[in-house]
């Protein structure tokens, strides 16, 4: 197979081609693609600003460029990689996991991922007309309002947003759908995959949190272009407001974005520890705490706003609670890798080194839901250090979990081992390097969002560190690239099942032909292929 | 107390010990069973499926520990937050704080206004009630603990609290525009003596050299938006300048008060803090010296 | 290909989950507009009172909630004579709306002219949208059920009506907070 054998492989557009396509397996591909594309320019982007904080009073970029770029790399990460790859993941994987020969609205499904494109082009345009946005990822009013904003730059984060969203909205649909209606024969929800089950909560997270920030884009647009006043004090409105709806979406979000990454660590634990999933149930019903209770602490992000002690105290205590679903869960993990047989393939590396960084990420964000230590570290480098451990020690880390994981599926070949050793210390230790020294940085006293930082604050080396570890991470990147490129031409071939595995996906031929079944399986348990492999030891029913 | 931001140490200690404990108690898990239990073969583990007392146990330690730290948190919040004394029993100070893109302007009742600059009594709770004239901007002084947002179209009220004289570095620390970073405050905690006499000469009006300075400074080209009480009546849309020689910093801590500096600065605002609302001053030399001389006659 | 025969059956279920989803969603998004509304509605009270003509809107209101009634039995009988009414009904009150708009605007009254001008513009302006493309829906099965009557399944006519008693829903909520609650303000 040669490099193009991606796009060219039997099944893989061949019937419609790129434009036309509207098989989930290529828009799975297609997202996947599209993240990684933005994965390199966030990612870019993210290299320019550590330059910039490398040294005091550093000054490579100006500020407004400065404030261009950090607001581009959060919305890049969060609207244009994480989601896309994601869904992506779960567009592939999911109709395969469940027996079913697509997804429920197929022509909707690429519409889904046209319009997340488009929105990310907009975003992009911005930089060519008359600037990006730059009042950071979450754009606090009144600063985007008419009298303090600069250009045009938010207009663009308005529609691009709102266009990206659409699509991320009917994504979700779809696959709520598809979960919901189009599991074959045997497969009620206790025998899902826990992929195919984060998935399906995932989504209803989207549904529930995307019109949130519709309608904060909507009003900041009525603002802006009509002369409205939600969020602008001066003509009677609430600068808050726009948080209340902004964070609203905006929590839920970050779940939306770590729920896929669970359900992959949830498959791969299992299948390199050669056991079940230890506490199905349990993962399953914290899974569903999550998705309730992440609508009810978004104000965490908000205690020193001055909402009152009374209100901080509410959603102190909620976000403290939600704490419990998401830390159970590393426990039924580390319960599964107990008396297995663990395998050091790829995917699982990656698995457990999410399960240590991710631990982290979750640790100092209990920390952050205690309200006096909060005071202190909000708005600090302590929180941009936490988001990080999260975001990518949890939800990137998985993604590479599940690109080693998948990948031999999607393309016939394995990744190789020895490069792939490469990408995970590189990452590992860069990304180690480059967000552990952040929350120092943040007892510090440093705050986040700045251009440049006084000398003689004892802020300097920790800075420096940083700025090595962001170049590690992209070393490793380059190491993924390589491995990706290698194997696509000569990579040992994978047949259906080369990782023994337990779920469905893994019974089609690799890559599956277009149909993916050629006829609907029908399944007694949670783990079809175990039972299939093992009849002398299935699951109990 | 030593200072106000002393519970919030304590608090970050117990959680930080817990933290600790459990992200060992992961790790090591993690890499003892990878070693323990590495094996090439799969299929041959034994196929447990879970254990429900224990998992009820493993949901229902977290929840008591977060319990015990959520009424940890009640207490210090109590220690620290509105209507705190600090275990001092002097009546608060207030000072009114108005957030502005790219400073911090300070108000003492009595009708000391100043500017980058906070001076405060030691040993006394510190009440600042705080508002914005544009954006969100939020005050942090680090070593005195918490941070509040300056918000506008709405008064927040912090208390801050310190035993010990000394000078603390402070900021924004909400992002409100181009010049975020250098919105830069000090805070000089003295004794009481020394505070009144500091608070008793920055409410008395200016008493600046006569001469080519004040003449500029009372012109349109400083007036417009620079006061000057009891010598410049002008429009109060920047710093106060009234008392500026008596500041060790200027233009929110880009810069240090030293005559140099400030005619650098006067000169050319956006060479070192571009974005700032300060715009280039077209002065000649000369005028820039008598300027210079003047302002650092405001003590 | 067999497989595809077994999914039939689920169809119908599908696109109206789908469909339910959405309006899900969409409630969100107006429960997001209200709860603006509200969080506005004392200061804007006093223009409210002046300006709002409850009466007009009442009565131009009873016309839209009608339509549901009548898109209900266009559902059942997938009767395009139903279907038709109720496209009349909405465009009437959209018609009504307008009215409503012309004569504020013309008193002074704008998104931008102040707080209340902002608040009502958006909430009823969003809602109104909602039923331009809810018109456009029925227009689109008028056209298509007219051509191919058979074509058309249940579940287009179930949901485009599930679509249109969302829009008459939220109607109710909006027509209680913004003028109901003005006269009890």
């Amino acid at each position: 197979m040669t490099a193009t054998a991606l796009v060219r492989r039997p099944g893989a557009f061949a019937t419609a081609g790129v434009l036309r396509t509207v098989d989930h397996k290529d828009i799975g591909i297609m997202y996947v693609l599209l993240g990684i594309a933005f994965l390199a320019i966030g990612g870019l982007e993210a290299l320019l600003l550590r330059v910039q904080l490398a040294t005091p009073g550093e000054q490579v970029l100006d500020p407004s460029t400065y404030d261009q770029l950090f607001t581009m790399h959060g919305i890049t990460m969060i609207f244009l990689v994480a989601i896309p790859m994601l869904i992506g993941f779960a567009n592939y994987v999911v109709p395969l996991q469940i027996g079913a020969e697509d997804v429920a609205f197929p022509r909707l499904n690429a519409l889904s991922f046209w319009l997340t494109l488009f929105g990310g082009v907009l975003l992009y345009l911005s930089f060519v007309a008359g600037g990006a946005p730059d009042a950071g990822w979450f754009a606090y009013a009144p600063l985007t309002e008419p009298a303090h904003a600069v250009g045009t730059g938010m207009d663009w984060y308005i529609f691009g947003l709102a266009v990206s969203g659409a699509g991320s909205i009917i994504g979700a649909i779809n696959l709520a759908v598809t979960i919901l209606l189009m599991r074959c024969p045997g497969m009620v929800m206790g025998r899902a995959p826990m992929f195919t089950w984060m998935v399906l909560i995932t989504s209803i997270l989207i549904i529930g949190a995307y019109p949130m920030l519709t309608s904060a884009l909507v009003m900041l647009l009525v603002d802006r272009q009509l002369g409205g006043r939600f969020f602008d004090p001066a003509g009677g409105g609430n600068a808050t407001l726009w948080q209340h709806l902004f964070w609203s979406f905006g929590h839920p979000e970050v779940y939306i974005v770590v729920l896929p990454a669970f359900g992959m660590i949830s498959e791969i634990v299992p299948v390199f520890s050669g056991k079940p999933l230890f506490g199905y149930r349990f993962v399953a019903a914290s899974g569903i705490a999550i998705g309730f209770l992440s609508f009810g602490v978004w104000a965490h992000h908000m205690f020193a706003v001055g909402l009152g002690d009374a209100e901080n105290a509410f959603f102190s205590g909620t976000s403290m609670l939600i704490a419990v679903p998401t830390g159970v869960k590393i426990f039924n993990w580390l319960a599964t890798m107990w008396r297995g047989r663990i395998r050091l393939a790829m995917p699982m590396v990656f698995a457990i080194g999410f399960i240590a960084t991710f631990v982290i990420g979750g640790l100092t964000g209990v920390s952050l839901a205690v309200v006096p230590i909060d005071l202190y570290t909000t708005d600090s480098y302590y929180v941009v250090g936490h988001l990080h451990y999260v975001l990518f020690g949890g939800t990137m880390m998985a993604v590479f979990a599940g690109l080693y994981y998948w990948f031999p599926k999607v393309t016939g070949r394995l990744l190789g081992h020895g490069l792939g050793l490469v990408h995970f210390w590189f990452t590992l230790i860069g990304l180690t390097l480059a967000f552990l020294p952040m929350h120092l940085l943040g007892i510090e006293g440093m705050p986040r969002r700045v251009w440049t930082y006084p000398p003689g604050m004892g802020w300097d080396w920790p800075n420096l560190v940083s700025t090595i570890g962001s170049f590690l991470i992209a070393a490793g990147a380059i190491a993924l690239a390589a491995n990706v490129w290698r194997s696509l031409r000569a990579g040992e071939r994978a047949g259906d099942d080369p990782w023994d595995a337990f779920t469905l996906e893994w019974s089609t031929p690799s890559p599956p032909p277009s149909q993916n079944f050629d006829t609907i399986p029908r399944v007694r348990g949670p783990r079809p292929l175990w039972d299939r492999k093992n009849p002398d030891r299935m699951d109990p029913q | 107390m030593a200072s106000s931001l002393e519970p919030i140490v304590v608090l970050s200690l117990v959680v930080g010990v817990i933290a600790a404990v459990i992200f060992a108690g992961v790790l090591v898990a993690l890499i003892v069973f990878t070693v323990r239990y590495r094996d090439v073969r799969a299929g041959s583990a034994p196929q447990i499926h879970g254990h429900r007392a224990l998992e009820i146990a493993w949901t229902g330690v977290p929840l008591l520990l977060l319990a015990i730290i959520f009424v940890l948190s009640l207490v210090t919040l109590g220690q620290i937050g509105q209507g705190a004394t600090f275990g001092s029993l002097e009546p608060p100070l207030h000072v009114d704080v108005i957030g502005h893109q790219w400073w911090f302007e300070f108000r003492y009742a009595g009708g000391a206004v100043t500017a980058n600059e906070l001076h405060v009594p030691v040993g006394v709770p510190i009440e600042l009630d705080l508002s914005s004239a544009d954006v969100i901007h939020d005050l942090w002084v680090p070593e005195l603990g918490a941070k509040s947002d300056v918000v506008p179209g709405q008064r927040n009220v912090m208390r801050l609290f310190t035993a010990r004289a000394g000078t603390f570095s402070g900021e924004c620390a909400e992002f409100c525009g181009l010049e975020h970073a250098w919105m830069r405050v000090l805070v000089v905690a003295e004794p009481r003596a020394d505070f009144d006499r500091w608070l008793a000469a920055q409410g008395a009006p200016a008493s600046g050299a006569a001469g080519r300075g004040l003449e500029i400074v009372g012109s349109a080209v400083c007036s417009s938006c620079h006061v000057v009480q009891g010598q410049v009546a002008g429009t109060p849309i920047g710093p106060d300048l009234t008392h500026v020689g008596s500041r060790t910093i200027i233009a929110g801590g880009v810069l240090a008060n030293t005559a140099d500096a400030l005619r650098a600065w006067i000169a050319d605002p956006q060479r070192y803090k571009p974005g700032a609302l300060m715009p280039k001053v077209p002065l000649s030399s000369a005028d820039l010296d008598a300027v210079v001389a003047y302002l650092r006659s405001l003590k | 290909m067999s497989a595809q025969a077994d999914a039939i059956g689920f169809t119908r279920d599908r696109n109206l989950v789908g469909i339910a989803l959405f309006i899900g969603s969409e409630s969100l998004f107006f429960l997001a507009v209200v709860i603006a509304f509200v969080v506005f509605r004392e200061q804007g009270l006093a223009t409210a009172k002046a300006q709002l003509d409850v009466g007009r809107t009442a009565l131009f209101s009873l016309l839209l909630f009608a339509s549901s009634g009548t898109m209900g039995l266009a559902a059942a009988r997938r009767s395009r004579l139903w279907l038709g009414l109720t496209a009349l009904l909405g465009a009437a009150f959209l018609a009504g709306q307008g009215l409503e708009y012309a004569r504020l605007l013309g008193a002074g009254l704008r998104p931008g002219s102040e707080l209340f001008g902002t608040t009502f513009f958006t909430l009823t302006g969003l809602h109104a949208v909602h039923v331009l493309v809810g018109l456009v829906l029925l227009a689109t099965l008028f056209a298509a059920s007219s051509a191919r009557p058979r074509r058309v399944g249940q579940t287009a006519w179930e949901g485009i009506a599930m679509y249109w008693h969302f829009v008459d829903a939220v109607w109710v909520v909006v027509f209680s907070v913004v003028y109901i609650g003005t006269v009890l303000g």
